[in-house]
């Protein structure tokens, strides 16, 4: 494996103050949410967090159109790269939800469809990964991850519409409201600045977390390909 | 207004939050550097093996090269 | 009419080509439902797997006459669920060890006549176990469970389940961690097809009106007609070589 590239180390630095910048400006400049208070700050990193995952969701069916017309492994690894990284980001943005709601709705948890739908779509990307652990053919296994990950990425919305069958209770901040939820706010000048900079933040870092994976990957191939050939 | 609540003192979640943000973030970052740090291992003993195979190789084929001269 | 006149053989060709598609389907079937009636091996799982998981339920939940009235179809479907993995495993793990799957592989026809054949016999298997699983339901708790809405929608249920179900067996069934892999692989994926065949049962048990039920009707025909396609689609990638 080559050495870290200087675009890549300098866009870890960035990424590094980014997010530094992102938690000053939601904790310090953000002005103070009146009816939940301070614990409304999470939600910068909430939103942001989910944003990226989401995308990387939407990009992950996207490679799997991709791999499985190519059948090139290249788009394997990148497959694997954004599927891990979002799941990463997933993670955070369901415990951030959960922390948010405790004070809010007074409760860690509860069985709405965006969280649901959350966390079906989280176990879907990590059984992505215990069905890759049982495949030692990387043909096959990007077979049939890509496979998987297409069907994932369907059922998702899906899942989401039949758990409506239910009522939400979660805001929409973004468009239109919800007469329904429960602790939604309008977000004033401070607010929105923190806001698009967070979701800007977690887009730059979630770049290149992605990229230091995709060099992961292509290191996992290569060391893979060396134990083949030194099993002849 | 006189039915506007006090504002709840909600920072230990606030802090929490962040905390476990950086916490996720952090173990994700380690986890990616300890997987490069092992294969780059991995990638060093191969290329020594490759590297002593190689040698062993001529070594036999200098070995075989004489006794072909020497049939003839 | 024109194209049948220029052309007279193609057409006939192409009726050939239909034929044996659905020959091969029927030859796969026929072949799985005959070695089944005659070693009863996976049925039987199935069944006193499902008798057993109601009785556990029963236990469990404390099924006394209020809440088996809102709990029947939850109950129901998950025995349906965790029956059927067992049964969508077994039926593609014989496939797998005896051979059979790289010999139909051999044979002169389009891989998703596979496909379609192991999910109609799947799709026979758990059928025949919920026809016997529903009159002993309905014995056991003294409810009656023959609504053909409520057979309407195990049908339509069930075709969602195994239509996905199968295709992730034929998967599941080539990895090394092949007999915990399936449910992991199927619920989350089949999440949908389960929540809105509890909710469309449960509402004709209840004597919901149409308008309630109508909704995860629809969910599931959308589901079966999605994943029956995808899975399609998808069927050759699993088996190539």
């Amino acid at each position: 494996m080559n050495n870290k590239p200087l675009a890549l180390k300098i866009l870890d630095l960035i990424s590094i103050v980014l997010l530094l910048a992102a938690t000053y400006l939601s904790i310090f400049v953000a002005p103070m949410e009146r009816v939940m208070g301070n614990v409304q700050r999470v939600f910068y990193f909430h939103v942001g967090t989910a944003w990226v995952a989401l995308i990387g969701f939407i990009f992950t069916a996207a490679l799997s159109v991709i791999y499985l017309t190519t059948k090139n492994l290249k788009w394997d690894r990148i497959q694997v790269a954004a599927v891990e990284v979002s799941v990463v980001f997933f993670l955070i943005t369901i415990i951030l939800g959960s922390i948010w709601a405790r004070p809010a709705w007074n409760t860690w948890w509860t069985w709405d469809p965006r969280l649901t739908t959350a966390a079906v779509v989280e176990l879907v990307y990590i059984a992505y990964f215990m069905l890759r652990q049982g495949l030692d053919d990387p043909n096959k296994r990007a077979n049939f991850s890509a496979i998987y990950a297409l069907i994932g990425g369907l059922s998702a919305p899906i899942t989401f519409f039949s758990i409506r069958l239910f009522r939400t209770i979660h805001p929409v901040v973004i468009a239109g409201t919800n007469a329904e939820a429960e602790g939604s706010f309008s977000m004033s000048g401070g607010m929105l600045q923190a806001f698009f900079f967070a979701l800007f933040a977690f887009t730059v870092i979630f770049i290149d977390l992605f990229w230091n994976r995709i060099r992961l990957g292509e290191a996992q191939a290569k060391v893979e390909e060396m134990k083949i050939n030194a099993a002849y | 207004m006189f039915f506007q609540e006090v504002t709840p003192d909600t920072s230990s979640y606030m802090i929490a939050g962040f905390a476990i943000t950086f916490l996720v973030l952090a173990a994700y970052v380690a986890s990616l550097y300890l997987r490069e740090r092992n294969l780059k291992q991995d990638i060093d003993t191969l290329t020594e093996l490759q590297k002593a195979a190689a040698a062993e190789n001529l070594k036999t084929d200098k070995k075989r090269a004489p006794k072909k001269n020497a049939k003839k | 009419m024109a194209t049948k006149a220029s052309h007279p053989n193609s057409l006939s060709k192409k009726e050939a080509a239909v034929g044996g598609y659905f020959k091969a389907i029927s030859a796969i079937v026929w072949k799985d439902l005959r070695a089944e009636f005659r070693s009863w091996e996976l049925i039987s799982a199935m069944l006193v797997f499902s008798l057993l998981a109601i009785l556990i339920f029963n236990f469990a939940l404390e099924l006394d006459v209020k809440t088996r009235q809102s709990v029947t179809a939850g109950v129901l479907w998950a025995t349906f669920a965790f029956a059927g993995t067992l049964g969508l495993n077994r039926s593609m793990s014989i496939e797998k060890d005896r051979g059979c799957l790289d010999g139909l592989l051999l044979a002169p026809v389009d891989r998703s006549a596979i496909y379609f054949g192991k999910f109609f016999s799947n799709l026979a298997f758990m059928l025949i176990v919920e026809a016997i699983v529903l009159p002993v339901y309905s014995v056991l708790y003294n409810t009656n469970l023959f609504h053909p809405g409520l057979i309407a929608v195990i049908l339509l249920g069930s075709i969602g389940y195994t239509s996905v179900g199968t295709l992730l067996a034929a998967m599941s069934v080539q990895t090394r961690t092949r007999d915990v892999l399936l449910p992991i692989l199927l619920f989350p994926v089949a999440f949908a097809v389960l929540l809105s065949a509890v909710k469309a049962s449960g509402g004709f048990l209840n004597g919901a009106d149409f308008a309630e039920i109508s909704f995860p009707i629809n969910l599931l025909i959308v589901y079966d007609i999605i994943f029956i396609a995808i899975s399609f689609m998808l069927f050759d990638a699993v088996v190539e070589e």
